[in-house]
């Protein structure tokens, strides 16, 4: 095998970004050549010995980005200007416009009329002769109260006429609209009575059948639970007797064997008294016979 | 992922306070990325402010919200070559490597979170990182980037790759001639066996 590893392959696996086959080819041949491992060696001692210098420790000052945008045209301030006022111009023009201004300036006469109407003519200048006032025929002031007059009672009485058809349709719709809630309102009620009765019924229907279900089953358990109870009560009393007939036979059988034993006890008493009565005897008789001697 | 693809699509659509979480989130990364690059606070700020001003600038410009950490590093790395190639026309001295302030008002060992560990060796360890950062800019810039990326800010080789516009060949190349040069440079240093408790 002549893989021969070049410096850069020796830099790249000494930082560690040698991968795959050729980090593998790397080290085998590293375990091949003690002198390749050598100079890998004195390089790591060299990274070492380089990591003692540190960083310097720094607080970063402000940085202060100057203005340096661009100046064009359009920011200056004549621009400015101008281009406002053509804005409203422009804006005066389109209301003008929209609204169907006509102006005319024709023989001393300046016409202004909106919406495309007949140009009102207004007269600027008086230059030649003075408007003459046409003579017309006049009313009287009683005329025009009677004509006022008679105007007024006309609206009151056509007011009235309308104010009375009014009143009488709200009054047909009124009753019709009652007529028609009534009805609906009475057979919502029936509606909800007899639901509510039906509902009254099962519910009590139900109430009474879950009250006998409840009542059944207490009564069972119950039942049951005073038979345990009594069943109970009887073996315990039944072993309650028997305990105490077993004392009492413990006791009459102890009484017996204390009688038993004081019996013999005096029994041995009386046999070693009348043994010692008769010794007594036996001897004082051959006292007094060899007195007697 | 520092952040979600929520937050990510609000700054791109303008919103302030999405595009400062995102600073606030990112701004340790790009710095430490930078004071690596540089090893200069001065150079890192300024490297950072760039990088942030400029994403909050074009983020609405990125497409796919997957790819940006690298168009993050992109930027930052952008940055980091132009304040280099300044710097070196320059060819004036930094007022911090002349007096270091960090070191003259507070020493590195005070400055420790692990403060109440055995300060000699806590002291040790700073000049370590002294060294090892040293170190580090003696590499080229093309591989103390790489070495950066990889070693420090995590970056897989592919997204280096979409950073650099490198292909991954190369952008492991960059990083095994960059870490035995700083193999070399501190073998030179004496950093060694002894130093560290272990072979390097």
């Amino acid at each position: 095998m002549s893989y021969k590893p070049t410096e850069h392959d020796l830099m790249a696996y000494l930082y560690g970004e040698l991968e795959g086959d050729e980090r593998a080819a790397l080290e085998q041949y590293l375990l091949e050549h003690a002198d390749a491992r050598l100079e890998l060696e004195k390089l790591q001692g060299l990274r070492r010995t380089l990591a003692q210098v540190k960083d310097k420790e720094v607080i970063a000052p402000p940085i202060f980005v100057g203005d340096r945008q661009q100046h064009y045209f359009w920011h200056t301030p004549y621009f400015k200007t101008i281009v406002s006022i053509a804005a409203s111009l422009l804006i005066v023009m389109l209301v003008g416009k929209l609204a169907g201004l006509n102006i005319r300036y024709q023989q001393n006469e300046l016409k202004i009329s909106f919406n495309g109407g007949a140009p009102e003519t207004v007269p600027v200048a008086p230059a030649t002769a003075p408007p003459t006032i046409a003579s017309a025929p006049t009313l009287t002031q009683q005329q025009v109260q009677d004509m006022i007059n008679t105007s007024v009672q006309q609206n009151n009485a056509a007011l009235q006429a309308s104010l009375s058809a009014t009143e009488q349709k709200l009054n047909a719709s009124i009753r019709q609209s009652l007529a028609l809630n009534s009805g609906q309102v009475d057979n919502l009620v029936k509606q909800a009575s007899s639901a509510s009765q039906q509902q009254v019924r099962d519910f009590v229907a139900s109430l009474q059948t879950e009250n006998a279900k409840l009542v059944k089953s207490y009564f069972q358990l119950s039942a049951n639970e005073q038979k345990q109870y009594v069943e109970g009560l009887l073996v315990d009393f039944a072993k309650y007797l028997q305990q105490q007939r077993n004392d009492d036979l413990q006791i009459v059988k102890t009484q017996i064997n204390s009688l038993q034993q004081n019996t013999d006890l005096f029994k041995q008493e009386t046999e070693q008294i009348l043994t010692s009565i008769i010794t007594t005897v036996g001897t004082g008789k051959n006292t007094s016979k060899q007195n007697l001697n | 992922m520092m952040h979600s693809d929520t937050l990510l699509t609000r700054a791109k659509e303008g919103d302030q306070n999405a595009q400062g979480k995102l600073v606030q989130l990112w701004y340790k990364r790009i710095y430490n990325f930078s004071y690596k690059f540089f090893l200069d606070h001065d150079m890192a700020m300024e490297v950072s402010q760039k990088t942030f001003i400029s994403m909050c600038r074009n983020l609405a410009g990125l497409q796919d919200n997957a790819r940006f950490k690298s168009w993050l590093y992109k930027i930052a790395v952008n940055y980091c070559r132009e304040e280099a190639r300044k710097k070196k026309g320059n060819r004036s001295l930094s007022f911090d490597s002349v007096w270091n302030r960090e070191a003259e008002e507070s020493p590195a060992w005070e400055g420790s979170s692990q403060r109440l560990d055995n300060p000699e060796r806590q002291l040790q360890q700073a000049e370590l990182a002294d060294v090892l950062q040293q170190a580090l800019g003696e590499l080229s810039d093309e591989q103390r980037e790489v070495v950066i990326m990889k070693e420090y800010e995590g970056l897989k080789f592919r997204e280096i790759a979409d950073v650099l516009n490198l292909s991954e060949n190369t952008v492991k190349s960059r990083m095994y001639y960059g870490l035995d040069g700083l193999r070399k440079i501190l073998e030179r240093k004496n950093i060694g066996k002894d130093t560290l408790g272990y072979e390097l």
